[in-house]
């Protein structure tokens, strides 16, 4: 018997069955050929079809249209039939009143659907469609009955393989799926919501055995099979056509759109270099059809006015001179053959950067204009370690926070078939973070469950800024559904969208993009000219000087501790010198960056292979960008298609099998050209560096334009820029750190106030005003209704501020707390100081609410008279504002430990220096503001953390034996003294802890507030 | 009259008991929890205390806590035998003695004795002498006016010792002291009132009861009485009626497996529709309450149309409630059962011959089982089905 219906972990927490598995055990049980059926989706089509091909399966396509009281196979016959199944598909997924039973007869062409509902099959018999009666599993008395009526309706029956798991055992983990889909626990799981014990994939014969008595049924689904000879749909590569030209007169359209934009770049008299790279660029293009795809992301970009074209794309002038991209491909020599050659056979895309609030109002556009030919590309959100306990765990009858116990501490676990045998119990005994856990029971069976499900996907979800645009309708492809944000997507993820040739635009939103545009309208505000047309930040001697001694937190790219830190080591602010740390900073190339800043400070050295020399000259001698893997490779003798596919090999996940090949032909290629191995080896070792993630020179080349202009506006309008980083969210460090950061640079932090404060934050001069955003709590809805009040007139007093605003009371209570209200407390002859008046703040909303509650409502209301309130602890009162804002506005609460400090004779942050080389150990009391784990060699954890006081900041490491033994004290709120010698390696200094701990006396808490406070 | 109540409080109760059973324990911190997985802290001595252990916190992380304290099981048999000796030891002084919540409280109303035992702080002592003569436990004794005044100056010596409060120096004596102290202050009412700087009851006592009102809403003027020492409560000697009608599950392990669930909610309404049967009795209303592990509680009511006594109604109504209030898929840790609107079971006799023989063979049934219970204990016969 022909397997016809099985069901991949596509079939969305229904199934355990991946897809490379299923073609594995299937030719291990001698099945030549399978049916993949998922519900109501195409998801894993692609997986599928890979995974037949590596195991030599011949595919069926379909999908099972499963909707509340019926289910239909449908099997894809030919290519009208693939379009219909994905027609089929959408309209189940976009239509609340799909019926099978609805759908019209020229909809079901060249599919065969198979059904055990007596009522479809006959309607459809009627239709003259390819059915068949689908007998599930094994006879039975309901299967007899079809049986019969398939007989009385001349149609054939077919035996069906329900399957929803590879073996019997697995039925366990099917259930938890199904627990976890409903909500529910294992023991309360009802029997109809889970597929039957024997939903497994079982050998021919025993299918044959289970279906002795109607041999027919097995001889129907060979019959069936054979009738389905579509192996996979085949488009070629999918375009979007621009505005219906001909592909001539798209050719022609960006010819002169381009020479057009380029004089609007270069000036009128165009030079020979750029003219002649137009030319080579517009030949290349037109040769591969490419033309309308340019026209059509010039249209997206054209009405926005800041966008930072990103990726391989920058590499090309034409780009550059459509304004998609910011950087002369010229001037800073970008490789257009990294973007587009002719023996490229995959699909290229330009990624494009929106503010990140404008992003949306772009994708809206992109939908208006090209209707149903756009759609957005999925993600297939699988199960990762930590969600699969977490949601294991919760079946399991768990409370949340004895779930949150294990699985907060479970960053950098990684699980997966490279494991071995590992299990993930005694994984999580071997971790640091959950040393002295029990993991009593039901955690050793939780943990084992949890095993079994980990990678299956669980949902879908949006691609952050991937969007295809079709000729035809998009649905003509692939199966289209709507996500919850009410975007269409497709069913496929990018890599499945690429198999199919569907090119991908991305379109992504970035914060820094924002706050650029903020901070220049904040300048502008400020009555402070400022021309972006002659803006040239990466000239000016002050940004420059800020780039290379690292003070850039808060700009784009380079505000990270290990960014920072390259920089100042590098101790260069050229936006070349930018353009290489930006892409060496990459996980695998620790030694390669010491190597490289050795060179740089002038250590000789010599190219790895005269072959390689001048490849690399550059970037002496080291490999930096993406593309210098395939421009070796070349050297080497690989063919440019090969070697490209070196380079994109690299950044795949699933990565291991194919370079072993490639390696083999790597070592082959250099031995031809005389290599040594030893120096081959070398090579490859670099080459490896680049997994995971790396960028190429003309992505590295767009970024560092826009951190110039990130450094530019720090260095010269500090006020605006913090605020504008503040306002917009998503840096790298916490507001808190923003702010200490604001107050080294000479800022004076301004409270909120509901009568001078903004929503967002504002900055001026040197002051910088807490904007409502900031006071946790307050919604948007009262913060508007704030600020629209104050436009007619400022609030006077208390009552007044409730009685216009009327915010909820925990609203209120937030905005007391964090200072807000200070301006509207009374001050009398005695007490001066509006903020000990808080008490008198609260007294007053507790006599609002009072009187203005329905119940409370009285005929005589209460006389307001605040009582006398016993003076409030200033350590209360600053511990209510650091739990309504975060932070405190008046000092760095580092200050408050002031005598602890002199106590223990500690050094400041920004006299760190000055002991550095000494080998005398130094104590410092640092608040922690930003942390990063990482793994030795040998495997072993060890973390970078950044600690500050109100002087400085200081990058510290703790080795493996340090972390090993302080961990569970570096992620409590609140400062750590810290105890370690001071070292310096090319002119930057770090501290090497040896110890740590607490502040005696206040007890290191990982709650919100830190108990310092 | 002058109002005497003493309030006799024997710190960390079940650690005491314990200790009287092994006197090697006392020079160790003490752990009481069930071995079993997902324990969680019964009780705990003052060293564990001390560590960081706190009742209620999960057995594991208590280890992890006071790795040097001795684990023992919880006996609440062994608990409430000591207590009623206690009991037994007050009761000469005065009938109008109270058990607390919580183990190991008692308040006795010695108003007017003092003819026959001398003063209130006499009768303390004797207590206190004859409790660790006789067995052993060395409870704190306070006087105080009130049970709220007497509670708090317990408060105020804990673990050991004794104080005494005079009529008339209760606010006085209630002053200085921090508002947690005070019985009647919850978290919520001591949040609102540390909000505004205030931290001492005289701090709060200072407040109009306009401005209480305000600051802290409902139940005002029980706080407002309470910050002046002021509690009328009686001492209440403890109730026959309605004890014998609550019930009570314990998971040990906790579960959210429906089969173990629901066998033990069958056994408690058996176990009810006993005791009912046993009294004579019959109810109308039944009252389940669920708590989950993570403390969350849920209570429903189920009301039958007729009043309800043999097993069958009440393992009806039982189960009806449990699925009213079981909707979460966490672990339950308790399950409770009260029964309500209790009444003497009248059985109306039929003037014809149209007896229900079902129903008339099963009470005949029951009759029996209830003749074997009695003779031979609850274990003796069970129904298969409470088999796990």
């Amino acid at each position: 018997m022909i397997p016809l219906t099985v069901h991949s972990h596509f079939s969305l927490m229904h199934s355990t069955i991946a897809c490379l598995e299923l073609c594995e055990q299937a030719r291990k049980l001698g099945h030549a050929t399978i049916g993949l059926t998922d519900i109501n989706n195409l998801y894993g089509l692609w997986n599928f079809l890979n995974a037949c091909r590596e195991h030599a399966i011949r595919p069926i396509i379909g999908a099972e249209l499963r909707t509340a009281g019926q289910r239909v196979f449908c099997l894809v016959k030919n290519k009208d039939g693939y379009q219909n199944l994905c027609r089929l598909v959408t309209d189940r997924h976009c239509r609340p009143d799909f019926s099978p039973a609805a759908v019209s007869a020229d909809r079901l062409q060249g599919l065969i659907l198979i059904t055990a509902d007596t009522a479809l099959l006959t309607t459809w018999r009627e239709q003259e469609l390819d059915i068949a009666a689908a007998i599930v599993d094994r006879p039975t008395q309901a299967g007899s009955s079809l049986r019969n009526a398939a007989h009385r309706l001349g149609i054939p029956a077919t035996a069906i393989a329900d399957v929803f798991f590879l073996h019997k055992q697995e039925y366990q983990a099917h259930k938890l799926l199904r627990a976890i889909a409903l909500n529910t626990s294992l023991s309360r799981l009802p029997a109809a919501k889970t597929a039957s014990p024997q939903s497994y994939l079982a050998t021919a014969g025993e299918y044959k055995r289970r279906f002795q008595v109607w041999p027919e049924v097995i001889r129907n689904s060979h019959a069936i099979a054979e009738r389905c000879s579509f192996q996979g749909p085949q488009f070629g590569l999918v375009l979007p056509p621009f505005n219906n030209k001909t592909p001539a007169e798209a050719d022609a359209l960006l010819r002169r759109a381009a020479f057009s934009g380029a004089k609007k770049r270069y000036g009128d008299q165009l030079p020979q270099a750029v003219i002649n790279r137009l030319e080579h660029e517009l030949q290349v293009i037109a040769a591969m059809g490419f033309s309308s795809y340019f026209l059509v992301v010039r249209d997206i970009v054209r009405p926005v006015a800041r966008t930072c074209g990103r990726g391989s794309g920058a590499a090309s002038l034409v780009a550059y001179c459509l304004r998609i991209t910011n950087v002369c491909p010229i001037k800073y020599n970008l490789y257009f053959e990294r973007f587009l050659n002719p023996g490229r056979t995959d699909a290229p895309d330009i990624d494009i950067d929106f503010a990140w609030d404008e992003r949306d109002m772009v994708l809206q556009s992109v939908f208006e204009k090209y209707g149903c030919r756009v759609a957005m590309v999925c993600n297939h959100v699988t199960l990762q370690p930590r969600m699969a306990i977490r949601e294991t765990a919760k079946v399991f009858g768990l409370p949340a926070y004895e779930i949150n116990r294990v699985t907060k501490q479970l960053s950098g676990l990684r699980h997966g078939p490279g494991q071995g045998k590992n299990d993930l119990l005694s994984q999580l005994k071997k971790m640091e973070s959950l040393r002295g856990h029990s993991f009593e029971k039901p955690w050793p069976e939780i943990l084992h469950q949890a095993e079994r499900i980990i990678g299956a996907p669980r949902n879908l979800s949006v691609h952050p800024g991937g969007v295809i645009i079709t000729p035809d309708p998009v649905t003509d492809y692939v199966p289209v559904e709507y996500a919850a944000k009410g975007v269409p997507v497709i069913q496929w993820e990018k890599d499945g969208a690429e198999k199919a040739g569907l090119i991908k635009i991305d379109l992504l939103g970035n914060r820094s993009l924002g706050v650029i545009r903020d901070a220049v309208a904040e300048v502008r505000n400020n009555a402070t000219p400022f021309n972006e047309d002659r803006w040239l930040p990466e000239d000016d001697p002050k940004t420059q000087q800020m780039v290379r001694t690292g003070r850039t937190m808060g700009c784009f790219y380079i505000e990270s501790p290990a960014m920072r830190l390259l920089q100042k080591k590098a101790d260069r602010g050229d936006f070349e010198s930018l353009v290489i740390h930006s892409s060496i900073i990459r996980p695998a190339a620790n030694e390669f960056i010491r190597e490289y800043l050795r060179r740089l400070h002038g250590g000789s050295w010599q190219p790895l292979h005269p072959l390689i020399a001048e490849t690399l000259n550059e970037t002496f001698g080291i490999m930096v960008y993406q593309e210098d893997v395939s421009r070796v490779a070349v050297q080497l003798g690989f063919s440019p298609a090969e070697a490209d596919r070196l380079r994109k090999i690299m950044s795949k996940k699933d990565k291991e099998k194919q370079l072993i090949d490639f390696r083999d032909r790597f070592f082959a290629a250099a031995a031809d050209k005389g290599m040594k191995q030893q120096i081959a080896e070398k090579i490859w070792e670099m080459m490896m560096s680049f997994s995971g993630y790396s960028f190429c020179k003309p992505h590295s080349a767009s970024y560092a334009r826009v951190s110039f202009q990130a450094a530019y506006l720090k260095a010269h309008f500090p006020a605006e820029f913090m605020a504008a980083v503040i306002s917009n969210q998503g840096g790298y460090y916490s507001t808190f750190a923003y702010l200490s950061e604001a107050r080294r640079i000479g800022l004076q932090i301004q409270p909120p106030d509901v009568n001078g404060s903004r929503i967002s934050w504002s900055g001026s001069g040197q002051q910088l005003r807490v904007g409502l955003m900031a006071v946790r709590h307050l919604s948007a809805h009262a913060s508007r209704r704030i600020i629209q009040e104050r436009t007619k007139e400022k609030y006077s007093s208390m009552l007044e501020f409730l009685q216009r605003v009327c915010p909820a009371d925990d609203e209120t209570r937030a905005l007391i707390h964090a200072g807000a209200l200070d301006s509207l407390a009374q001050a009398t002859d005695t007490n001066t100081d509006t903020k000990s008046l808080r008490p008198g703040l609260l007294y007053q909303l507790a006599h609002w609410r009072q009187t203005r509650s329905p119940a409370g409502g009285r005929l005589f209301p209460p006389r307001l008279q605040v009582p006398i309130f016993p003076p409030q602890d200033p350590q209360e009162r600053l511990r209510n504002e650091y739990r309504s804002l975060g932070f405190l506005c008046s000092i760095h609460p580092i200050l408050l430990f002031d005598e602890y400090r002199k106590e223990l004779n500690t050094v400041q942050a920004r006299d760190l220096p000055k002991f550095a080389g000494k080998r005398k150990r130094i104590r410092f009391l640092g608040w922690p503001i930003a942390g990063k784990v990482v793994g030795t060699k040998s495997g072993r954890p060890m973390e970078f953390l950044t600690f500050e006081d109100e002087t400085d900041q200081v990058e510290c490491t703790f080795f493996p034996e340090t972390y090993h033994r302080f961990c569970r004290l570096l992620h409590a709120k609140g400062p750590l003294l810290l105890e370690g010698i001071v070292e310096q390696d090319f002119g930057a200094s770090t501290l090497t802890v040896a110890q740590a701990q607490p502040v005696p006396g206040i007890k290191a808490s990982r709650e919100e507030v830190p108990s310092v406070l | 009259m002058e109002r005497k109540i003493i309030h006799l409080n024997v710190a960390d109760f079940s650690v005491a008991v314990e200790r009287l059973v092994d006197r090697s324990l006392i020079t160790r911190p003490l752990i009481i929890a069930p071995q079993v997985a997902r324990a969680r802290v019964y009780d705990m001595s003052e060293e564990a205390y001390q560590d960081g252990v706190r009742k209620g916190m999960s057995l594991a992380r208590a280890r992890n806590r006071c790795r040097r304290a001795v684990i023992l099981p919880p006996t609440p048999e062994r608990y409430e035998k000591a207590i009623s000796c206690c009991f037994r030891h007050a009761l000469p002084f005065t009938p109008q003695v109270e058990r607390a919540p919580g183990s190991g409280h008692l308040y006795l109303d010695v108003t007017g004795t003092h003819r026959l035992f001398g003063p209130a702080p006499d009768i303390g002592w004797r207590i206190r002498k004859t409790m660790r003569r006789d067995l052993g436990l060395n409870p704190i004794w306070s006087v105080g006016p009130s049970k709220l005044v007497a509670k708090v100056a317990s408060r105020v010596v804990k673990p050991a010792g004794e104080y005494i409060v005079a009529e008339g120096e209760e606010q006085s004596f209630l002053a200085p002291l921090p508002l947690s102290l005070l019985p009647t202050v919850g978290h919520d009412i001591e949040n609102c009132l540390r909000e505004v700087g205030i931290r001492r009851i005289a701090q709060a006592a200072a407040l109009s009861r306009q401005d209480l009102y305000l600051l802290c809403g409902r139940r005002v003027e029980t706080l407002y009485q309470a910050l002046r020492g002021i509690d009328l409560s009686p001492v209440h000697p403890p109730a026959e009626v309605g004890k014998h009608f609550f019930f009570q599950h314990y998971f040990s392990p906790d579960s959210n497996r429906e089969e173990i669930i629901q066998t033990a909610v069958l056994d408690l309404a058996r176990q009810a529709a006993r005791s009912l049967r046993r009294h004579g009795m019959c109810c109308c209303r039944i009252g389940v309450t669920l708590t989950y592990s993570d403390t969350v509680k849920v209570t429903r009511q189920v009301v039958c149309k007729h009043p309800a006594t043999n097993d069958r109604e009440l393992e009806q109504l039982a189960v009806t409630g449990l699925f009213r209030c079981w909707r979460r898929r966490v672990r339950v840790r308790t399950f409770e059962l009260v029964c309500m609107r209790v009444s003497p079971y009248v059985q109306q006799l039929s003037l014809f011959q149209d007896i229900n023989k079902k129903q008339q063979k099963q009470k005949e049934l029951e009759d029996a089982i209830d003749v074997l219970h009695q003779r031979f204990g609850t274990s003796a016969l069970t129904r298969g089905m409470t088999k796990e």
